[in-house]
């Protein structure tokens, strides 16, 4: 905006310099159309007083005042934690947002944020590591908690991610059933990238073995749009699964929904990610992995608030410094199953999964995989075979039997895609 | 066919004394935070609250008042060289659309030497080096435009405004490619992010108390006064303001119009790399937003400035108190987000420049027998 502003700007005072007296040059059209900023500002009843003075600070990568997307979540997980613990955002709450992902702007805004009395400070976006880790250091008396990313000291400092490949199983096996059900094995993937990031390759790999536990034949083929969010080359590539491949089902790992509005436009199905999108693709989503990022924030904000001033002891009231939770904590889960497009008993065995890996018996990437028995009146009995886990290139990762890789391995060094997998 | 005429037209006012401009400007702001006002009430923030955390940025009475400053300056200092240099082009008549690529290849290059020598050499050496080689990628980066246009006529303000994005791809390649010879990157990090600087590359601070004072703030000051007396007590200033007034004068007085033209842009976009050059050693790591959007917000200085050194330090400090203090005071909103600090500034700059065409243009009703 400020680029058009400029632009406009220079060619208008280029024409009135030119322009001599007494022509009838028209006044020059400056119109650069702003972003109308929502005025959705959420008309929170004043909350019980609790915690009265305690501030929170966070950092966003875009604006609170979004409806959808990565911050979006955030803010709304925060605001809800808050809530639940009886603080009132409006004023408990200090955003400074729209920050790069760089070093100067992130130090800035945690300057600012410490000069308003925040007690704790959450940044959401990876690209703040250093900056976070620096100033963790100079203000030794604030919390201070990053997202997705991998720094942290024994005081004041944590990180937080899930495992969200644990949802993104169970929503691969609502896939892999509707492939067995439309009897084309073909399911399609539009990531953001795939083996670059552990982040998004774990939850390809995820998916996947999900979609093969309920339909061993299946293959899935993954279209990499090399960036976080882009509605139209989202849409291109979830096209270009369904006439290159003819995929059934379009799983994805971008912002917007819309691989499931392309699914739906050509009648094929569809797993959403970050919220249920049934709302978006009513006739085509089956279910989505999301997070509940409020289970996190009213943690943080609890092991925060239960420093008493002393910022040192947030890590040991957090009991560790890397939070690392999922499907066992309410952290993250599969949103509810479409019931009208989904295969029968989509949800009993997704149901049946949900408690085996919250028990914590058994974990995704381990040498046991599952399949399922279903019985006439929709009983599901799980049956684990030890089998190698293997990488696409038929490299062994895990014996079969064998325990599941490491957290490292999900989190920073995963590189490869299981066998099944194809990059497109 | 009957031939319309619009119901106006603009004719130049006589006589705008500089009171009455002055006049009109402070009108002006008035009424853009009169309507940034209504803006605020509407969305439940009391505006002159808001307004008063704006204009303080959230100093006075806060617990760490000397970082807020020298985030102040680290916004400023930038700005304030990237709108002096582009006053050097404009005044020329160059349209340098392109501050934002010279801005990115200053620190790119700055931040290769820093990658390269930051080891080897002591922290004076180093800044200087990186400050010249900031300079020189810039002012390359420039030059290469300014000479097609000298040979072959070229329109610099679209090769200059799409120069911007290549700039802006080629630092983003070394900021996401991950492999073994991207020495610009953290080793340490699964994920592809920028390494920290070492040390020695860090741009030179002169502790006051617990307030660090920024180098390139004296710099930046000097570098005002030499481009003050460069522009208007020295020949090859003189020679910049004919070629801008017209070129064929400038050639009939016997002026070496290409030979200016490419001084001038290579000292433009040199300056602006150095700018460049000093983002990043005080940051002391690259970023692929390195530019903070200078190259596009210098534009808007210079003209607001008309091009007046003094005017630009004033118009500079005025933007940056607007962005900062923007962005200090909406913290405590949660329903202000930066989206309204960028619509504000901008009800404010589009109500101060139609200010300014009115008080040097007016409309005149076209009279029905005159269009016959």
């Amino acid at each position: 905006m400020k680029k058009f502003l400029a632009l406009a700007l220079a060619a208008a005072m280029s024409l009135s310099l030119v322009a001599c007296g007494g022509g009838n040059t028209s006044s020059p059209a400056a119109s650069s159309k702003p972003a109308a900023s929502s005025g959705s500002s959420d008309a929170s009843t004043p909350a019980p007083a609790g915690n009265g003075d305690f501030k929170v600070g966070a950092i966003y990568i875009t604006s609170q005042n979004d409806v959808a997307g990565y911050t979006f979540q955030h803010h709304n997980g925060i605001t809800t934690a808050m809530k639940d613990l009886g603080m009132d955002p409006a004023t408990q709450l200090l955003i400074v947002d729209n920050v790069a992902e760089d070093y100067d702007a992130v130090c800035s805004a945690i300057d600012t944020l410490a000069n308003q009395g925040a007690n704790v400070i959450f940044g959401i976006s990876f690209g703040y590591i250093d900056a976070m880790n620096d100033k963790a250091g100079e203000y030794t008396d604030i919390c201070f908690s990053h997202g997705t990313g991998y720094m942290a000291n024994d005081t004041n400092f944590n990180n937080y991610f899930g495992r969200i490949y644990q949802a993104r199983y169970l929503a691969g096996i609502a896939a892999g059933l509707k492939s067995k059900e439309l009897g084309n094995n073909n399911i399609g993937y539009v990531a953001a990238y795939n083996t670059e990031y552990a982040e998004t390759c774990s939850g390809i790999n995820g998916f996947a073995l999900g979609a093969q536990s309920a339909n061993p034949d299946a293959t899935v083929y993954v279209q990499k749009i090399n960036t976080w969010g882009d509605e139209n080359l989202e849409r291109q590539a979830a096209q270009a699964l369904i006439d290159t491949y003819n995929c059934g089902v379009i799983s994805q790992h971008c912002d917007s929904a819309q691989p499931q509005l392309v699914a739906q436009e050509n009648g094929a199905f569809g797993c959403g990610y970050n919220s249920d999108m049934t709302e978006q693709a009513p006739n085509a989503h089956l279910t989505a992995a999301i997070w509940h990022w409020n289970v996190y924030y009213q943690t943080a904000i609890e092991a925060a608030i239960a420093c008493n001033g002393d910022a040192a002891k947030f890590v040991e009231n957090m009991g560790g410094n890397a939070y690392y939770a999922g499907l066992a904590e309410g952290f993250v889960d599969a949103s509810p199953v479409n019931e009208k497009v989904a295969a029968p008993n989509t949800a009993a065995v997704m149901d049946a999964v949900r408690e085996l890996i919250k028990s914590g018996e058994w974990d995704v990437f381990t040498g046991v995989k599952l399949s399922y028995n279903i019985s006439d009146d929709g009983k599901v009995e799980i049956i684990k075979t030890d089998a190698d886990l293997v990488d696409a290139d038929l490299n062994v990762i895990v014996a079969a039997g064998g325990p599941s890789v490491d957290d490292g391995v999900i989190k920073g060094s995963m590189d490869y895609n299981v066998a099944g997998v194809q990059e497109g | 066919m009957k031939n319309r005429q619009p119901l106006f037209h603009v004719v130049k006012r006589e006589g705008a004394s500089p009171a009455r401009q002055l006049l009109a400007y402070v009108a002006a702001v008035a009424l853009a935070l009169a309507v940034g006002a209504v803006l605020l009430a509407v969305q439940g923030v009391e505006p002159v609250t808001f307004y008063r955390q704006l204009i303080t940025m959230g100093i006075p009475g806060s617990r760490y008042p000397w970082r807020a400053v020298e985030n102040f300056i680290k916004l400023f200092v930038p700005l304030l060289i990237v709108s002096m240099a582009l006053s050097l082009a404009f005044k020329m008549r160059f349209w340098n659309i392109g501050g934002e690529g010279q801005f990115i290849m200053g620190a790119f290059w700055a931040g290769f030497a820093a990658m390269k020598l930051g080891e080897s050499l002591p922290r004076p050496a180093m800044v200087l080096v990186m400050a010249l080689c900031g300079a020189l990628g810039g002012g390359l980066y420039g030059v290469f435009v300014a000479a097609l246009k000298v040979k072959w006529g070229t329109n610099e303000t679209l090769l200059t405004l799409m120069l911007n994005y290549i700039a802006l791809y080629f630092l983003q390649y070394f900021a996401e490619t991950k492999t073994d010879w991207n020495f610009f990157l953290d080793p340490g990090s699964a994920r592809p992010k920028f390494a920290k600087f070492p040390a020695s590359a860090q741009m030179i601070t002169i502790p006051i108390g617990p307030f660090n004072l920024n180098l390139s703030l004296l710099i930046a000051a000097a570098l005002c006064v030499l481009l003050y007396i460069y522009l208007n007590y020295t020949k090859r200033g003189y020679e910049i303001a004919v070629v801008g007034d017209s070129p064929n004068t400038a050639r009939y007085a016997g002026m070496k119009v290409g030979k200016i033209v490419i001084r001038t842009i290579f000292l433009s976009a040199a300056l602006i790399g150095l700018a460049g050059a000093f983002q990043v050693s005080s940051a002391g790591i690259l970023s692929a937003s390195v530019t903070n959007d200078v190259g596009w917000t210098g534009i808007v200085v210079a003209w607001l400035a008309k091009l007046n050194t003094a005017g630009i330090v004033v118009a500079s400090l005025l933007i940056t108190v607007l962005q900062f203090g923007c962005q200090t005071a909406s913290t405590t909103y949660p329903s202000i987000d930066a989206n309204f600090a960028n619509l504000l500034q901008g009800v404010i700059l589009f109500i101060v420049l139609a200010a300014d065409f009115f008080t040097r243009f007016q409309l005149v009703r076209t009279r029905k027998e005159a269009a016959k």
